[in-house]
């Protein structure tokens, strides 16, 4: 069963005099364990995909399916408690929480989902390591290089224990050493704990690293090199 | 970790907000701090009328104290006195005969009243022979000596060992007159009374007058303690039901209204300076909350409730607001009592604060339940001024908070 399901996915923005279709019917589905890359030119709707897939933003039409449940339906307030529960973010310009500590960061995410004090310290220990950041556990984000910024981020979108990890271009404001090492780490996950990544790029390394490229162009699927997938849902 | 990430927001941009702590603090300072003048003036003022004037409670004949009929007197005002001296509390009690009289030298007169004293009982009652600028207190036995103010005197052009003539009603209803040398005049913070006041020895005029020997117009009344005046007075009347009975408040009424409004009016004019302080709070806050419209966005992403990020914002408000109000109190705490102790000369301009009844030398002095109800004030201004810019935090749209980078 697809940890999420994407059905007939359409949006449409209205903001300018001209409205933008940002999405022309997208059909996608995506299982436990995938590692996953969204690309495509710039505009032709990652962004935009993402957010409908993570509930950031309600889509004009069309349905989000996780964990049997039509996110598209739910109410602002569902929806937040939805993504603390089942989602996890990772963005390009990091987003940590300047003013908490890397373990601080993590700690968060936990707090608001209301796990126990053993059970954060634990795993704060065991992503940090992970990351291979066991060594900056008390220091603050500005302290820290992009790369290693993007790793803690990495650890906070796992701390949830999330279905899936979304990432909206996570290496674009990466040197190319840390973007190796940063996919890497992901990819490391995605096998050993059959984490789920889908992730937006339009670097051609990133791309190939990923076990199954989806080609966005003008809001509809061009491409998906894991295309039998698409043909059982669609 | 709401609180402390809140706490730590506030210190993100330390000068933004040491600017808004700056103001706070200076505001609360001035406000307090002239507040505390104010209320030390007035005390200042109410402690000189009971020390110089009125003492804490007077007894008198009904009715006297509306015309001076000089037949309502007390009698047996000794034993009054000794039934008085006993009760817990009080300090000295004294009797007074008062007449109105004329006072009169060659070269003018002027309506005054007399008060007839025993002075050594008179001066534990009342400080009057301390505020003497010439002369002495009745040191001398010769009779028929008189202390009176300096505004009078100058009035009638007299200097200290002068004579005036002062014309009197006996009790039999005849015109006397009573020649007196002047033993001593006196410069209280009340002009008025120094225009008016008199004094002389009870013998004198009874002497003079008729007057019963162990009668009096008034008993004035001196306690240990101001606060203690509704209880003692209450007691003493008790005792005396046939006597009008009044303690300060009622013998000096604006100075009940002024006791009673001076808080009121203190914590009315420190609220109108935290209302324009509160403007400068929500300009402050709501920079702070557009400053971090991406990390808002992303809080909200990963899945902190609008109800927190609130809450987040509101502690924010709070901790800026109180970290102000409480620099400003303890500057406050510091000078008010600073000053409480040496005393703010205002010689300078003081001929115009006396005329106002005000004494020359302020302490500045606020009650302890003053800083509380500031303390509350500044937390229910900063739950106001946050609500705005927290309401804006919460308004905004995760994705379009995020896209905006
Ligand atoms: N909030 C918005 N208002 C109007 N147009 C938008 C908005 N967000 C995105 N778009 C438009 O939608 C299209 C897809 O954008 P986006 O999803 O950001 O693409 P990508 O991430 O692939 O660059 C673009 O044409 C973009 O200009
Ligand atoms: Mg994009």
């Amino acid at each position: 069963m697809p940890v999420i399901e994407i059905k007939e996915l359409t949006k449409t923005y209205n903001e300018t005099v001209v409205p933008v279709h940002a999405l022309n019917g997208v059909n996608l589905s995506f299982e436990k364990g995938e590692f996953t890359a969204i690309v495509g030119p710039s505009g032709c709707g990652k962004t935009t995909l993402l957010n409908m897939m993570g509930g950031l933003d309600h889509p004009s039409s069309g349905q989000v399916i996780i964990a049997q449940e039509d996110i598209t339906k739910m109410d602002t307030s569902h929806l937040v408690d939805f993504r603390l529960r089942n989602i996890g973010f990772i963005f390009q310009s990091y987003n940590l929480i300047p003013v908490l500590t890397v373990r601080e960061n993590i700690q968060f995410i936990m707090e608001l989902q209301g796990r126990s004090k053993k059970e954060i310290d634990e795993r704060v220990h065991y992503l940090l390591d992970a990351m291979g950041l066991s060594d900056k556990i008390n220091v603050r984000p500005k302290y820290l290089s992009g790369g290693q910024q993007q790793r803690v981020a990495v650890a906070r979108a796992m701390a949830s224990k999330p279905k899936f990890i979304l990432a909206d271009e996570p290496t674009a404001n990466l040197d190319s050493k840390s973007t190796e090492t940063l996919l890497n780490l992901m990819a490391n996950l995605n096998e050993k704990e059959e984490v789920t990544f889908i992730f937006s790029t339009h670097d051609q390394r990133v791309m190939d690293k990923a076990k199954r490229i989806v080609t966005l162009e003008d809001g509809k699927v061009m491409n998906d090199s894991n295309s039998g997938v698409l043909h059982e849902t669609a | 970790m709401l609180i402390q990430i809140a706490w730590r927001n506030v210190w993100r941009n330390k000068t933004r907000s040491m600017v808004i702590v700056v103001a706070v603090a200076l505001g609360l300072w001035g406000g307090i701090f002239s507040d505390a003048f104010m209320q030390g003036m007035t005390e200042q003022q109410i402690y000189s009328s009971i020390h110089t004037e009125t003492g804490h409670i007077q007894l008198s004949q009904k009715g006297f104290l509306v015309n001076h009929d000089m037949q309502l007197n007390i009698r047996s005002a000794d034993s009054i006195k000794a039934v008085i001296s006993n009760i817990p509390g009080v300090s000295a009690v004294a009797s007074v005969t008062q007449l109105s009289s004329m006072a009169s030298t060659s070269s003018g007169s002027a309506g005054i009243m007399i008060n007839g004293i025993d002075p050594q009982q008179q001066s534990k009652v009342s400080d009057i022979n301390r505020q003497l600028v010439t002369g002495d207190y009745f040191k001398s036995d010769r009779a028929n000596l008189i202390v009176i103010g300096q505004q009078l005197a100058d009035k009638l052009h007299v200097k200290l060992h002068s004579r005036i003539v002062l014309t009197l009603q006996t009790t039999a209803g005849d015109i006397v007159y009573g020649a007196f040398k002047i033993a001593g005049i006196f410069h209280t913070h009340d002009s008025d009374f120094d225009k008016q006041m008199v004094f002389v020895r009870k013998n004198d005029l009874h002497a003079l007058t008729g007057f019963p020997q162990d009668a009096a117009s008034l008993v004035t009344v001196l306690l240990q303690n101001t606060d203690d005046t509704k209880k003692i007075t209450a007691t003493i009347q008790h005792k005396f039901p046939g006597l009008q009975v009044q303690g300060w408040m009622q013998l000096s009424p604006m100075l009940q209204v002024l006791s009673g409004t001076i808080t009121q009016m203190t914590i009315i004019f420190v609220a109108i300076i935290l209302i324009a302080l509160a403007f400068g709070i929500v300009n402050t806050m709501l920079m702070a909350v557009l400053d971090r419209t991406h990390e808002i966005g992303m809080l909200l992403s990963i899945g902190m409730r609008p109800s927190k990020v609130f809450t987040m914002i509101m502690l924010e408000t709070i901790f800026l607001s109180v970290t102000g109000a409480a620099l400003g109190i303890a500057i406050s705490i510091g000078t008010v009592s600073w000053f409480g102790h040496t005393g703010i000369n205002l010689s300078f301009i003081a001929e115009g604060i006396n005329a106002l009844g005000y004494s020359s030398i302020v302490y500045p002095s606020l009650g302890i339940d003053f800083y509380l109800a500031l303390s509350v004030m500044v937390v229910v201004i900063a739950l106001i001024a946050g609500l705005f810019p927290a309401r804006h935090a919460i308004r905004l749209k995760p994705a379009e908070a995020l896209r905006g980078n």
